[in-house]
């Protein structure tokens, strides 16, 4: 352990003597509280804190991976170029200490590094409400919307495959297809796609006048204290954008079982006409006494017909979701920090095992590659996924695996927490750590580790 | 005990390109034996495979074919590395760190306690004449004193077996005598030296046997003296002699019906240059370079053991020179000798201080004549017994280990 140990430091001194790193270090000392200074968002406070956060946090993160990714590199590839090597492994070490050694050292750097530099946003965060003088209001808004940790739950998927049957039915009997469409397989399939899309569709949108209920269990608020709050977020799409822009609703929340069934009133239900912006995300403000007590929570909107004439759509991925605070910022920014360090742990171990067998420029070039694709990873799943015939299948057996195999870094991206206030919860970093580095980072330093033991150190490559 | 320190059955190293085609014979079936507290010389012009030789020893590069047993095992295993020291041919240090910190680092790869650290870093650096640049970054260390660090690092863990490759190449004459000077003492402390060198004159005057290598094969291999030996001249040196009795010589040697050649011998240019220099800096001229105390460290010469008695052959050198000098001369090398013991007093007291608050006891120099009898023995018996724990632990091991591989 203590050679080990010699070896990182060593690697550390290498990194901050050789002036590697000092480029990043001193980037991210001039802009961070450049960028604290100078943000604005859309100019309320928790905009701008929301900006700050957001580009901050992602900048010290791109940075210090960018880091991890060259130091880790330099580290091993110079101490083969130079030879240096040749004293170390002479010595009664094991190579895959020296990996380790290396590897610790890099983490170690990054480590320090980002302790640094996340302490400094969360100090600019912080401050930043007291620096533009926020007023009361504001600051109930950001200590609500903000500076918190909000659980999210979101309305079970609806199954719409018994109407989806039913009107096929009814198109067969109504001898709306021909039998000679019936009895082409592929035709038939398309229709069923086609109907369940559509019933879908029905089943997030709601048209002048009526109404739409969303039902949420197990809302697990801790306190029934009366300052508390729950949000309702959501976002309107609509088939025929109005001419303001502009959606009026009518939001109802609380516990609708005593409405519906006539139980006596326990808690109340809260209500709310609105105007809202379409295409924006938006949030209701519910005082938590509406959340019934064994957790049922149910959620309506109605359009109102009087001031809209066109249906509302509810997107899929993110149209309601109900959050509700379930822990403080201070614990959710430390573990949106310990999500970079896993990002940093892993690409240590990636680039020690890239430059077991590659040159400097090459082994950089290979963990650029392999890092932008994991960025964008949601991005090629969605992108490729609509593929049709023989490419798709051709994609399911290459492109696919091989970028699963990579960590998906937008997936885990820090901000998608921070910003939105939303709790990210030990149970995913867990999961992110077991399938990220127990995982991932592993296998790549075991094969750094047998790539390095079978080479011949002084063998030179040109 | 291993009967061979380093033995090769047929060692071979081919070296293919990128196809597997192969390019370059570097060693050919190789059999190399080295005896125990051997000194022994692998010569060849470049590109002999002299170096591959080295790196196959090393286990830096694989044999195509062949074998290598290095101190009765395999070299990569860390037991067998515990108890080599190894000086490639180009200084590859950590450019960044200083003279202080590489000889650290290598240390505790050795996993060396802090405290025999401590001691032994002072030693080197005390050998290798870079006490004062110690705090430098070796990057900027000129190319000799760079191969000193090199030698240095070689050294910190007292090993049995010792390979230098190239060792006197880059160095000035006084380190080349140096080097000369510390493997003639290692070898007489029974540790076994492997160098490969081209610089013919340093190898004769070290080796017990040498190996010429050419093409990657074996020429020529024996002991030095029975080389070199002319077994049909004779040599005589003498003081100045009258030409008279020289004359009476000649006609002896003629009467055999003998040829004779009769000249005055020239001084070896080394021993010129090393007398030289000495003189500069008796009379204290600044140097940025390095200013070697020419003293072996004292954990390499068996500490308390022979310590004390032990002058170096420099010191030597100085003596002859003086008792040669005229009268005038000589007290003019006195007085310089004399202010060159105070300043190393006043150097040791400054040592003894700045390490006094860390470790009191450990890091002060044994063999100079302390001025506090009691310490110096405290000082002699602690470095014995870890010595003796190091060099008895790791001889034991590797006899073990030699056990278990002859049983296997």
């Amino acid at each position: 352990m203590r050679r080990i140990w010699a070896i990182a430091v060593n690697t550390v001194k290498q990194a901050l003597r050789m002036k590697i790193a000092v480029a990043f270090i001193v980037l991210l000392f001039v802009l961070l509280p450049v960028m604290g200074l100078v943000t604005s968002g859309d100019g309320t406070p928790k905009g701008r804190v929301q900006t700050f956060v957001s580009y901050s946090m992602s900048l010290t993160s791109f940075l210090l991976c960018l880091l991890t990714i060259i130091v880790a590199i330099y580290s091993v590839t110079t101490d083969i170029e130079r030879c240096q090597i040749y004293t170390v492994v002479t010595k009664p070490v094991y190579r895959f200490q020296v990996l380790i050694g290396k590897f610790l050292g890099v983490v170690l750097l990054g480590f320090v590094l980002l302790v640094v530099f996340s302490s400094m946003i969360y100090s600019i965060t912080v401050y930043i409400p007291r620096f533009i003088d926020a007023t009361g209001e504001q600051l109930n808004e950001l200590n609500n919307e903000f500076y918190t940790a909000r659980a999210s739950l979101k309305p079970a998927p609806v199954d719409v495959s018994r109407e989806v049957k039913q009107s096929f039915n009814e198109l067969v009997q109504n001898r709306k297809i021909s039998d000679e469409v019936l009895e082409d397989d592929l035709a038939r399939r398309r229709i069923l796609e086609e109907l369940t899309k559509s019933k879908e569709l029905a089943s997030r949108s709601v048209g002048p006048g009526r109404q739409l209920i969303w039902e949420f269990n197990n809302v697990n608020v801790k306190s029934k204290d009366p300052e508390g709050k729950i949000f309702v977020r959501y976002k309107y799409e609509v088939s025929v954008a109005p001419p303001n822009r502009r959606i009026a609703g009518r939001w109802t929340v609380g516990d609708y079982r005593q409405e519906k069934y006539g139980l006596p009133v326990e808690t109340p239900l809260w209500r709310e006409s609105r105007w809202d912006v379409i295409r924006a995300f938006h949030e209701l403000e519910v005082p938590v006494e509406v959340v019934a007590d064994d957790g049922y929570l149910a959620v309506g909107f109605v359009n109102l017909p009087q001031y809209n004439d066109t249906t509302v759509i509810f997107p899929e991925k993110d149209g309601i979701e109900v959050l509700y605070k379930s822990d403080s910022f201070t614990a959710n920014y430390i573990r949106a920090t310990v999500l970079v360090l896993l990002r940093l742990i892993f690409l240590a171990s990636l680039g020690i095992f890239a430059a077991t067998f590659l040159s400097f420029p090459t082994a950089v070039l290979f963990c650029l590659v392999i890092f932008a694709t994991g960025t964008i990873s949601g991005f090629i799943f969605e992108s490729f996924g609509s593929l049709g015939g023989g490419t798709q299948l051709i994609y399911t057996f290459t492109v696919k695996p091989l970028v699963r195999m990579l960590p998906q870094f937008d997936k885990v991206n820090p901000a998608r927490f921070l910003v939105p206030a939303r709790l990210l919860s030990w149970t995913l970093l867990a999961k992110v750590a077991v399938i990220m580095v127990s995982i991932k980072a592993v296998i790549l330093f075991l094969l750094g580790i047998l790539v390095f033991n079978h080479k011949e150190i002084a063998k030179v490559i040109v | 005990m291993e009967e061979y320190i380093i033995e090769t059955f047929s060692l071979t190293k081919i070296f293919s390109d990128w196809w597997g085609r192969h390019k370059v014979c570097a060693v050919e079936d190789l059999n190399l034996k080295i005896r125990k507290n051997e000194v022994f010389g692998l010569l060849g012009p470049n590109g002999s495979g002299k170096t591959t030789t080295i790196k196959l020893l090393l286990g830096l590069l694989y044999p195509t074919k062949g074998r290598a047993i290095v101190l009765g095992g395999d070299s990569s295993d860390p037991k067998i590395n515990a108890r080599i020291g190894f000086m490639p041919e180009e200084s590859y240090l950590y450019r960044y760190l200083s003279a202080r910190e590489t000889l650290d680092f290598y240390g505790r790869l050795f996993s060396l306690p802090a405290q025999v650290r401590k001691m032994r870093i002072e030693a080197l650096l005390d050998m290798v004449g870079l006490r004062a640049a110690s705090n430098r970054a070796v990057g900027t260390f000129s190319k000799g004193m760079a191969r000193r660090i090199g030698l240095a690092q070689a050294l910190i863990n007292d090993p049995d077996l010792l390979i230098l490759d190239e060792p006197t190449t880059g160095l000035d004459p006084i380190g080349t005598r140096q080097i000369k000077d510390l493997i003639l003492t290692l070898a007489k402390r029974g540790k076994t030296i492997l160098l490969c060198s081209h610089l013919l004159a340093d190898v004769e005057d070290v080796c017990d046997r040498i190996a010429i290598l050419y093409g990657g094969r074996i020429q020529t291999e024996g002991r030095v003296k029975e080389l070199l030996q002319q077994s049909h001249k004779t040599q005589i040196t003498a003081d100045t002699i009258s030409s008279n009795t020289l004359d009476k010589i000649k006609r002896l040697i003629e009467a055999e019906q003998k040829d004779c050649l009769i000249e005055t011998p020239l001084e070896k240019l080394e021993t010129f240059f090393v007398k030289t220099v000495i003189d500069a800096q008796q009379h204290d001229l600044a140097t940025s370079g390095a200013l070697s105390t020419t003293r072996i460290g004292d954990f390499l010469t068996a500490a308390g053991l022979e310590g004390k008695t032990r002058a170096s052959i420099l010191e030597k050198l100085v003596s002859e020179k003086i008792s040669e000098a005229p009268v005038s001369d000589r007290r003019d090398t006195e007085a310089v000798r004399a202010a060159d013991e105070t300043e190393q007093e006043i150097d040791k007291q400054l040592l003894r201080k700045l390490t006094k608050e860390v470790e009191p006891v450990e890091t002060k120099p044994v063999s100079e004549a302390a001025p506090d009898e009691k310490e110096t023995e405290q000082q002699e018996q602690i470095q014995k017994s870890i010595l003796d724990e190091l060099t008895g632990g790791s001889n034991n091991e590797g006899e073990k280990q030699q056990g278990e591989s002859t049983d296997a």
